[in-house]
């Protein structure tokens, strides 16, 4: 790195946060903002119906009874998507650690490159979206909850062998190396040395997931699986505004639920965040506690086992001969794939990525805006920023306001919003970007707030202890040592939300994936796997842009 | 003794819950004596530190500085008085990830209006003062390194620089030196004495170390167990009082 | 303790593996001989998917009368999945559009087109317009170039009354969708067409003449904020479709007797009447795969057909 000697250095933070400002301004344009009309006023009396029916949604028995039951299947989804994600992450994560090719297999130079070219495949599963992996399942398997499990297991499953690769590889490794040194075979000290230390954070990392696969559970109701994204979407197009905030509600305690057990199960274990980004995974601390977290093993084993009896998904389809003839049929239709709607594609993937950019612009700032208020410490117990308070309601109300808010954007999936967007938004890509913008805030927002949380007291306390102002004390305490986080955050957000444009591309919204759905209602696969392609290649491109600028931070750090 | 205190303590105590962590403890400080805080860990050097500069407030007793009794002032009444006190920790207290030049200038913040603390983020303001205060610590090279880059002894020469920055009546340091070898304990022991001496300041120190407790400071208090043990000029401590001291 | 988080973490990955594995053999093989005894039907969801449900409730348990096996309705999210269903045999008879039957028809070697309304033969779409757009109803065709620069929302992608033979009128008469207001929108169903144009989200937008007079006629229609400005010429559209595999599971003559079925349909039957009604139709007559031809022409400039 090159050393700042000049009063005048630019940070690389600022650096980037300029480049950021240039992408989301030329984003803008792109959305067709101050070139075009955009918004449409008339759709405002729809929104406020739609608005006004969430203080009376619809509580007849009938609709409570198909609530109880879609909610089932969504969680049912999630958790047996979940399970075959751990699954999946374990033995591939395995596999593609580094420590296991070199330390346990002691693997020669010619092994070494296998590993690396298992860990790059694992990429590809990654980069494409739930719903466009249960787009393709339904096409061979059926309207079958099967479908939305697999659906989910796969991208889930290569993210869960990323992390947890990347987990293994980040425990220190000399407990290990000791017991090879002394003799033990490398599979038998694998198992007695990094499993164990590691596990906690590995079981940390599945709670994260499993919230994440609720979220998806949702998203996949929208292409047919059932559940209450299924609901939702079917109320939203019959536009009854009162069923469709009974499902909303039902979906925001569903996700309460479990971001709540999942954070509490978090707090027991001593690890303190969901999922820590700037990559470095400290042994949990209080481990006194993680015996208690074998009591719940039982649980969570009848947990899945009971989703599995819930939604009874048909295995057999998957080696059946009708599904082997349908996976044939659907090979041979895009074969060969038809490249002329190529210069096409140029336009809406630019469409797709100033979409992406623009997402991740709301979430960002609303997810800043709103993670201070949400947090405990911020206002409310710091004896730093507030010592001297006079009444203890505002904060708490602003709290609770905050975090409602929050897990309502999240909860709700970004298809929906986007929905609720083109009311008063033309169809292009602008009201995708809300969409994914709203559903990420609610994310972003809570990630935020758990790096607020964990913020180290004592820079502050010496700030303020010199007589500096809270706003000063924020700007030169809270601010610095906040923001690379937050930041690291984003730009891992940002690659989330390029795979996300798709599926608000499927609602309508513009980009690559308004494109995929004109293609997909034509049948049309050789064009499709064309997009698909194209997609692919943004979404690679994205998460090289985001690994260098993290990169280039993380060095400056 | 000389003149009026600076700081002064009146009947304190300070409990952590159920946890006392000072009992009944009254002490003067005056203008320009250098006082060391002796004592094993947890005997309360630490609270008492925090609760002279205004961080903590006493559950019971008053504390005064310049006269003023600081549990009664408004917030913005106390950050005028804790301007006039500086404080120094071990180096977890700098905002590590900001360049030197930002943490030595956070000394200014007790003045700084809100818009020139935001520029002078993007470009550094009052470069003299920030220059001298390093060059008086000896690290003016560092100026625009980032805080986490430095060395231990020289994130403790920072947090100094931040303090002759701060240009506080009274310097309050808190274990300046646990994590230093000696021979670095005694640059910055120096250090200290040389930025209090000219201008008069009082200096608190706490030390694990009496050794260096005699060595610099001309009156010595001791706590043990949250109390005071003793509270002596630096020539009448004798061995028997600090046998006592760390007797388990 | 070390011993007891692996074995712990074994426990974890193998238990649920043979939970799952032991239960869900019967209960799928279950599932799937469940499945080959009921007729399955299905729908586009071109309407209220609520009325939807109830309309095709009734007719199943209709067809289960007649044809003595069992019936079900099976609601799908939109056009697309619906052909995709039927494709992959999830449904064995839908109620098509005409551009999805076509679809359907041409991934399915067999599928036969079955029936039709009587009015399905002669089809229309309308445009209705909200009556603030100062959109005046057209005499001609050539008037629809007037649509220029206004907003405007299809139903479904894969709509024939709703999407495929409007944009195709639409380009006859000069109109592209970029010379739309911002960019065409697309509401999904007929329905939500009229909600939107009535709210006045769209200036205008192309429908189904049958929904719309049904609506009409069921005073659903707020006639003070809506009307419609243009009739098309007309076209075949909505057929019933069957799956060639019913013939193994359910007899050689399986789709005749589904046929004689839906005509056997009679309105001075209340029951049947009620179904009729519901369909907005007098009764169902034969149709054959001839009978789209035009349908496909049109899809395959349209380039929803490939």
């Amino acid at each position: 790195m090159t050393k700042p000697a000049s009063r005048f250095f630019i940070a690389p933070s600022l650096l980037w946060g300029l480049v950021g400002l240039a992408a989301i301004a030329l984003s803008l344009w792109q959305a067709g903002l101050f070139r075009q009309a955009v918004f449409n006023l008339n759709g405002f009396p729809l929104l406020w119906r739609f608005v006004v029916a969430s203080v009376h949604p619809d509580v007849s028995r009938n609709l409570l009874d198909i609530t109880l039951r879609a909610s089932l299947v969504t969680l049912a989804y999630a958790v047996c998507g979940t399970f075959f994600s751990v699954v999946i992450g374990a033995v591939a994560g395995v596999f593609c650690s580094e420590v296991w090719w070199l330390e346990v297999l002691q693997a020669n130079h010619f092994r070494y490159a296998g590993f690396q070219i298992i860990r790059a495949l694992l990429a590809f599963p990654r980069a494409i979206h739930e719903l466009i992996w249960g787009l393709f399942f339904l096409n061979i398997w059926g309207l079958d909850p099967l479908v939305a499990v697999v659906a989910i297991a796969i991208p889930f499953g290569a993210i869960t062998a990323k992390v947890f690769s990347e987990i293994l590889d980040e425990t220190p490794r000399q407990p290990l190396l000791a017991l090879i040194n002394s003799g033990v075979a490398p599979l038998a000290a694998f198992l007695y040395t990094l499993l164990p230390q590691a596990f906690l954070n590995l079981l940390s990392y599945s709670f994260y997931r499993f919230e994440c696969s609720i979220r998806a559970a949702a998203v996949l109701g929208i292409i047919g699986a059932g559940g209450l994204g299924y609901e939702i979407l079917l109320s939203l197009q019959s536009l009854r505004y009162e069923q469709l905030w009974t499902f909303f509600y039902a979906l925001f305690f569903l996700n309460g639920c479990v971001d709540f057990a999942s954070a509490a199960l978090r707090t027991q274990l001593g690890c303190a965040s969901r999922i820590d980004l700037n990559a470095h995974h400290p042994p949990s601390r209080n481990r006194q506690n993680s015996h208690r977290i074998f009591g719940l093993f039982p649980i969570a084993i009848a947990g899945v086992a009971l989703s599995f009896w819930y939604i009874q998904p048909d295995f057999s389809k998957v080696w059946s001969p009708r599904s082997q003839q349908l996976f044939n049929q659907i090979v041979q239709a895009s074969l060969p794939l038809d490249f002329s709607a190529l210069p096409h594609l140029m336009p809406l993937s630019l469409e797709t990525v100033a979409m992406s950019v623009l997402a991740i612009a709301i979430a960002a700032i609303g997810g800043l805006l709103l993670a201070f208020p949400a947090t405990q410490n911020f206002f409310l117990l710091s004896r730093v920023l507030n010592r001297y308070r006079g009444d203890r309601l505002l904060p708490h109300v602003m709290l609770a306001t905050a975090r409602i808010v929050l897990l309502l954007c999240r909860a709700i999936p970004a298809p929906i919003w986007a929905l609720v967007a083109l009311y008063v938004l033309f169809p292009g890509i602008l009201p995708g970007a809300v969409g994914l913008g709203l559903h990420n805030l609610g994310i972003l927002g809570r990630l935020f707030a758990e790096v607020i949380e964990n913020l180290e007291q004592p820079p502050l306390e010496a700030l303020k202890a010199g007589g500096a102002p809270d706003s000063l004390v924020f700007l030169y305490g809270v601010l610095p040592l906040t923001m690379p986080r937050f930041l690291a955050y984003t730009l891992y957000r940002w690659e989330v939300c390029m795979r996300e444009t798709v599926i608000v591309g499927l609602v309508g919204a513009g980009g690559l994936g308004r494109a995929l759905t004109e293609q997909l209602s034509s049948f049309d696969y050789p064009s499709l796997g064309v997009t698909l392609s194209a997609f692919l290649v943004l979404t690679f491109l994205v998460d090289w842009i985001s690994a260098t600028v993290r990169r280039s931070l993380r060095a400056s750090s | 003794m000389s003149s009026a205190p600076v700081i002064s303590l009146d009947r304190v105590t300070f409990r952590f819950g159920q946890f006392v962590a000072l009992a009944d403890v009254s002490l003067h400080i005056g203008m320009g004596q250098r006082v060391a805080l002796v004592g094993s860990s947890g005997a309360g050097k630490s609270t008492l530190i925090r609760l002279m500069n205004g961080t903590l407030q006493p559950t019971q007793g008053e504390i005064r500085a310049f006269g003023q009794e600081l549990s009664q002032l408004k917030p913005q009444r106390l950050r005028q008085i804790q301007r006039q006190i500086g404080t120094i920790y071990q180096q977890l207290h700098l905002v590590d990830n900001l360049r030197v030049i930002h943490n030595v200038n956070a000394g200014h913040l007790g003045r700084w209006s809100f818009w020139k603390a935001l520029i002078s983020l993007v470009v550094p303001l009052d470069l003299p003062t920030a220059t001298n205060a390093l060059t008086q610590v000896g690290i003016l090279e560092k100026l625009y390194e980032r805080t986490d880059r430095l060395s231990g002894g020289q994130q403790q020469r920072v947090a100094i620089a931040r303090v002759l920055v701060q240009d506080p009546l009274v310097i309050l340091a808190d274990e300046p030196i646990s994590s230093l070898d000696p021979q670095l304990s005694r640059d910055v022991m120096e250090l200290l004495c040389q930025i209090c001496e000219p201008s008069n300041r009082s200096l608190v120190v706490s030390l694990h170390n009496i050794e260096f407790a005699l060595r610099y400071c001309d009156r010595i208090i001791a706590l043990r167990h949250g109390r005071l043990l003793f509270d002596a000029p630096t020539g009448s401590v004798s061995n028997e009082m600090i046998a006592d001291l760390y007797r388990l | 303790m070390k011993k007891l988080l692996v074995s712990g973490f074994l426990l974890l990955s193998l238990l649920p593996l043979a939970a799952c594995s032991n239960h869900s053999s019967p209960s799928s093989s279950a599932n799937s001989a469940a499945q080959a005894k009921t007729f399955v039907t299905g729908a586009i969801p071109d309407q209220d998917p609520e009325k939807l449900q109830r309309l095709y409730g009734k007719l199943s348990s209709y067809l289960e009368q007649e044809l003595g096996v069992a019936v079900s309705y099976q609601p799908v999210t939109d056009y697309t999945a619906a052909v995709t269903a039927f494709k992959v045999g999830d449904l064995d008879m839908v109620w098509f559009g005409g551009l999805t039957g076509v679809q359907a028809r041409l991934q399915v070697p067999g599928a036969e087109a079955l029936s039709q309304r009587d009015i399905d033969a002669r089809f229309h779409s309308v445009l209705i317009a909200n009556k603030n757009s100062a959109l005046k109803p057209m005499r001609d065709a050539q008037e629809l170039t007037n649509l220029k620069g206004r907003t405007f929302t299809f139903g479904s992608e894969s709509s024939t009354s709703g999407r495929l033979m409007p944009q195709y009128f639409l380009q006859q008469a000069g109109v592209t969708l970029t010379d739309f207001k911002g960019q065409a929108g697309f509401s999904k169903n007929h329905d939500a067409t009229i909600e939107l144009v009535t709210a006045g989200t769209y200036d205008a937008g192309a429908l189904n003449e049958q929904v719309w007079q049904k609506r009409l006629m069921e005073g659903k229609i707020d006639q003070s904020r809506v009307e419609v400005i243009w009739r098309s010429p007309e076209y075949y559209d909505y057929h019933w479709v069957i799956n060639p595999s019913v013939k193994q599971r359910f007899g050689e003559d399986f789709p005749q007797k589904v046929q004689a079925a839906l005509m056997k349909l009679d309105p001075t039957v209340p029951e049947q009447k009620e179904i009729l009604e519901l369909f907005g139709a007098e009764k169902f007559i034969a149709t054959k795969n001839e009978n789209y031809a035009q349908i496909e022409q049109v899809g395959r400039e349209i380039g929803k057909i490939k």
